[in-house]
């Protein structure tokens, strides 16, 4: 089949990042969508600074009207008070807590429970069609429950950003360990590998890459639910000034959240993106 | 390749333009009223005012009983005032009946344009609210709990002022945006501490699930909330002959929610939105109907607009001011009061709230009285 | 391999930990140890649903759901493939949009919505615009991503034929492309639908199952929301599952 045989993306999924190919056995010079090289910068920085051009120039001649687009200077002056009062730093940090609290949380348990499904396959029968079906919930559809159950704090976001680490690091970290190359495992056998021995030196050295995008799917989707959660009722966070400038008709309020979750976003892309790099380095090393 | 893609593109935008102009050739004119609220389990129905009276009674469609190619639309909207400013801002709205005074006014001091053409519903009390089993018994005891407003709607402006009042503002209180459901929701399950809102919150009290541990009725009359009729700048310029069609619909009305002798009716319309008339009873004790349903700019409908917008600028909710004086376009409503000799049926009062003329409405009786 | 393959269906493993876990609800319901109210048990669920789908509530919400999704992915992902197609074949377009494109694409997806909502409204235009812009990246970046992963021996190919750009396009690169490009398909149908319920719970009231859910969580009818809950993944593995097919059906000439 030319279906590419990486984890199909499921209900839970929505990945900021690019979902990387298996490696395959001679790497080939491939183009990576998104590179962009320093000779091409100036082309680059183009469109966005054409895009801030014509927004300074839309709100300087009133092209559309303000309070549809509101000047840079009033997204600049919302984050700078946002900035001076502190209460853009903690909003941000709540957010950013809330995300860390619920990617360990759903990270942990699905090692444990993906590196359980790896190893064992009849375990995966069992558990897997379950697991996938629940999974094509949109989380969203689990919130009302949640939220009746535990209210409108921390807790259901938690709960609500950690299902949706826990469901791609389970699928990515049981596929990863059961498809360790048969030549590794026939490898252990030869040299009478322990079963510790060959879960610690074999099988999971050979399935990190496929852990690590597990878990950088994780992270993708949990920042993605964060959000979501937020705009649906929280005291404080990225969402809430969101939706605080929503209700008040205060665009630039909004911008500014969304420019704050913006770079958030890229810095994650970015930080997973070496992260990733540096781990292949370590497997090519390692092979 | 490209250049044959951008000219398809271009060619289907210019399709698709023209295709969104052909309505606007149309012979039928729509007009597109939405009102601020939803009733119980989101039905599209209103209480407390007289432009819900006027969606069910179906009054501006009547106005248009022959005149086939004119349709009047109602829309419901959830998110109250902030979500009728969205619908206005993007073009989907030509009415707001009963909007809030603070999403009329940072509407229009963000650009939006509109005109203020009546009262639609003013000296709405303010209740608050807390579980039954809540150890809250007054306002000075909501530092730092977790309280729920409806953020832009004229709720907030209320709140606002009767924190204020009490000595403190919202950054004393965590506060978080509901809609009205779920913050009757939030409350009874615990979610929340309390929760500032209307009369909807009056059945659950009597039904033990809440208690109301404050409310602006018996208060100082100025902290109650108001709202308004308005219309877009652009619908009353180009149809000024069915904006004031429109708004003799409203204040007929009016007329209706403001006579005594229709009492029990009126709150049998609004039990539509499926709150029991009993709370509208309660709501309204000791407060006649016209109190709340006169449609009329006088000078002290005036100077509470003036008041809220200094309020608003001072709790940071605009930035731009709201000149009230060229925002109000009486003429629509005195037109409409003059053709149906309604002029003295309703009182007016100066800016002090001192009355000024008397209104024949204040002689009509509820049956039993 | 993890997709749903509907052979596993019908063998009895997978049935094991979902029947166990009903019959635990089940007893849990029953047994009065939790509040009825959170746990309501399975007959009520299912009554609840019976009377959802007597009135007519289960299929018109369902419909009007379905339809949204539908007509946002079909806008959403049509600019994804015409963007993803001119990213693939063309370096200015790389150049230009690129950055721009990656950056939007580092947006959480519900950081739109207030945006959106104003300034498309939260009626039906505002719902669909923030369907689209869910269904848009993934076909994005999947299609330019086949574009751009066609095998040099492709190209070489073409060059030996002799082919002209649009003939090279037409009968190699786009078959080609093809399975990229039905991953990136799937994913924004998935994404899409995740964006219709999330459209229903925060934008104005309208027809759908969000709509319903919220008035469920509203009045503490725990019966519905667990009821829609079951429809909606019965909803989502349907979307899955018909995605599949459709995409094996197409490309079946790529099967060995």
């Amino acid at each position: 089949m030319a279906r590419s045989n990486r984890p199909v993306p499921q209900g839970s999924e929505m990945s900021g990042g690019t979902a990387t190919l298996p490696p395959p056995a001679v790497r080939p010079r491939r183009r990576h969508p998104g590179t962009v090289r320093l000779g091409n910068l100036a082309i680059g920085v183009a469109m966005p600074i054409a895009l801030l051009a014509l927004w300074q120039a839309s709100a300087r001649f009133n092209i559309l009207p303000e309070q549809i687009l509101p000047p840079p200077q009033a997204v600049i002056g919302v984050l700078r008070d946002g900035w001076n009062d502190g209460s853009l730093q903690a909003n941000t940090l709540v957010s950013l807590g809330r995300v860390a609290n619920g990617f360990l949380a759903g990270g942990v348990i699905g090692l444990l429970v993906g590196v359980v499904l790896g190893l064992s396959a009849a375990w995966r029968a069992m558990v897997q069609p379950l697991f996938l079906t629940l999974a094509q919930v949109p989380i969203l559809g689990w919130l009302p429950i949640l939220i009746l159950i535990s209210g409108l704090g921390d807790t259901p976001k938690i709960i609500a950003i950690g299902w949706s680490t826990f469901v791609p690091v389970v699928l990515n970290t049981s596929q990863g360990i059961a498809q360790v190359p048969r030549s590794l495992l026939e490898l252990g056998d030869v040299l009478s590998f322990s079963r510790w021995s060959r879960l610690r030196s074999i099988i999971l050295p050979s399935a990190v890459p496929q852990i690590f995008t597990g878990l950088r799917e994780g992270l993708a989707n949990g920042w993605q639910t964060l959000v979501a959660v937020e705009l649906l009722g929280s005291f404080s966070g990225l969402g809430y000034m969101m939706a605080y400038g929503r209700q008040l008709f205060q665009l630039e309020m909004v911008l500014a959240a969304v420019v704050v979750v913006g770079l958030i976003g890229v810095l994650l892309y970015l930080f997973l993106g070496f992260i990733e790099r540096r781990l292949l380095r370590w497997q090519a090393g390692r092979s | 390749m490209i250049r044959i893609r951008v000219t398809t593109f271009l060619a289907s935008l210019g399709v698709a333009l023209t295709g969104l102009a052909l309505p606007a050739m149309a012979q039928t004119t729509t007009i597109r009223i939405g009102y601020p609220g939803v009733g119980i389990d989101n039905r599209p129905y209103g209480y407390g005012d007289y432009p819900s009276i006027a969606a069910v009674g179906k009054y501006i469609e009547a106005e248009f009983k022959n005149q086939p190619n004119v349709k009047v639309t109602w829309t419901f909207f959830r998110g109250a005032g902030p979500a009728l400013n969205e619908s206005i801002a993007a073009g989907q709205i030509d009415f707001a009946a009963g909007l809030g005074d603070l999403p009329s006014i940072v509407g229009k001091s963000r650009g939006l344009n509109t005109e203020y053409l009546a009262a639609g519903g003013i000296h709405s009390p303010l209740y608050l609210a807390v579980p039954a089993n809540s150890t809250i018994t007054s306002i000075d005891q909501l530092r730092g709990k977790r309280v729920a407003e409806f953020r832009g709607t004229n709720l907030q402006m209320a709140t606002d002022r009767v924190l204020q009042v009490h000595g403190f503002s919202e950054k004393d209180i965590r506060f978080i945006s509901l809609d009205m459901n779920s913050a009757t929701a939030a409350l009874v399950s615990g979610a929340i501490d309390a929760s500032f809102g209307g009369s909807e919150y009056l059945d659950l009290a009597k039904r033990g699930i809440v208690k109301i541990i404050y409310s602006t009725k018996g208060d100082d009359p100025t902290l109650g909330a108001e709202s308004g009729i308005v219309v877009t700048t652009a619908f009353e310029k180009a149809h000024p002959d069915l904006t004031e069609k429109v708004v003799r619909g409203f204040v007929l009305a009016a007329k209706y929610g403001s006579d005594e002798a229709n009492r029990q009716a009126v709150f049998a319309i609004w039990a539509k939105s499926g709150l029991p008339a009993g709370s509208f009873a309660a709501d309204f004790k000791d407060e006649r109907l016209a109190h709340r349903d006169s449609p009329v700019i006088d000078p002290y409908l005036i100077a509470r607009y003036k008041d809220q917008v200094a309020h608003a600028k001072a709790y940071h909710l605009i930035t731009n001011t709201v000149d009230v004086d060229s925002w109000f376009q009486p003429k629509y409503l005195n037109e409409a009061l003059a053709e149906l000799k309604l002029q003295n049926y309703w009182p007016t009062y100066d800016s002090r709230g001192n009355k000024l003329t008397d209104g024949a409405v204040e002689q009509t009786r509820a049956a039993g009285e | 391999m993890t997709s749903l393959r509907p052979s596993l269906i019908l063998h009895g493993r997978p049935y094991v930990i979902p029947v166990l876990l009903l019959l635990v609800w089940e007893i849990t319901a029953h047994s009065g140890l939790v509040d009825s109210k959170f746990v309501p048990s399975l007959e009520a669920v299912a009554r609840r649903g019976w009377a959802e789908i007597g009135d007519g509530d289960l299929g018109s919400d369902l419909l009007a759901s379905l339809r949204r999704d539908m007509t946002g992915f079909v806008v959403g992902a049509t600019l994804g493939l015409s963007f993803g197609l001119l990213m693939g074949f063309s370096a200015l377009a790389r150049r230009l949009f690129g950055p721009l494109l990656l950056v939007h694409r580092q947006i959480a997806l519900f950081a739109w919505i207030p945006l959106l909502s104003a300034w498309f409204g939260g009626g039906e235009d505002g719902k669909l615009a923030f369907i689209a812009m869910a269904a848009f990246q993934p076909t994005l970046m999947n299609t330019w991503r086949g574009v751009a992963n066609i095998p040099p021996s492709y190209r070489e190919l073409a060059a030996v034929l002799t082919f002209n750009r649009l003939d090279f396009i037409r009968t190699i690169a786009l078959p080609g492309a093809m399975p990229e490009i039905f991953v990136g398909l799937r994913s924004a149908l998935i994404y899409a639908w995740i964006a219709t319920i999330g459209s229903e719970l925060l934008l104005d009231i309208s027809p759908g199952l969000g709509g319903r859910m919220n008035e469920g969580q509203q009045l503490f009818e725990m019966d519905l929301l667990v009821f829609y809950l079951f429809v909606l993944g019965f909803v989502g593995v349907l979307l899955s599952l018909f995605a599949l097919r459709l995409e094996s059906h197409l490309i079946r000439w790529k099967a060995r």
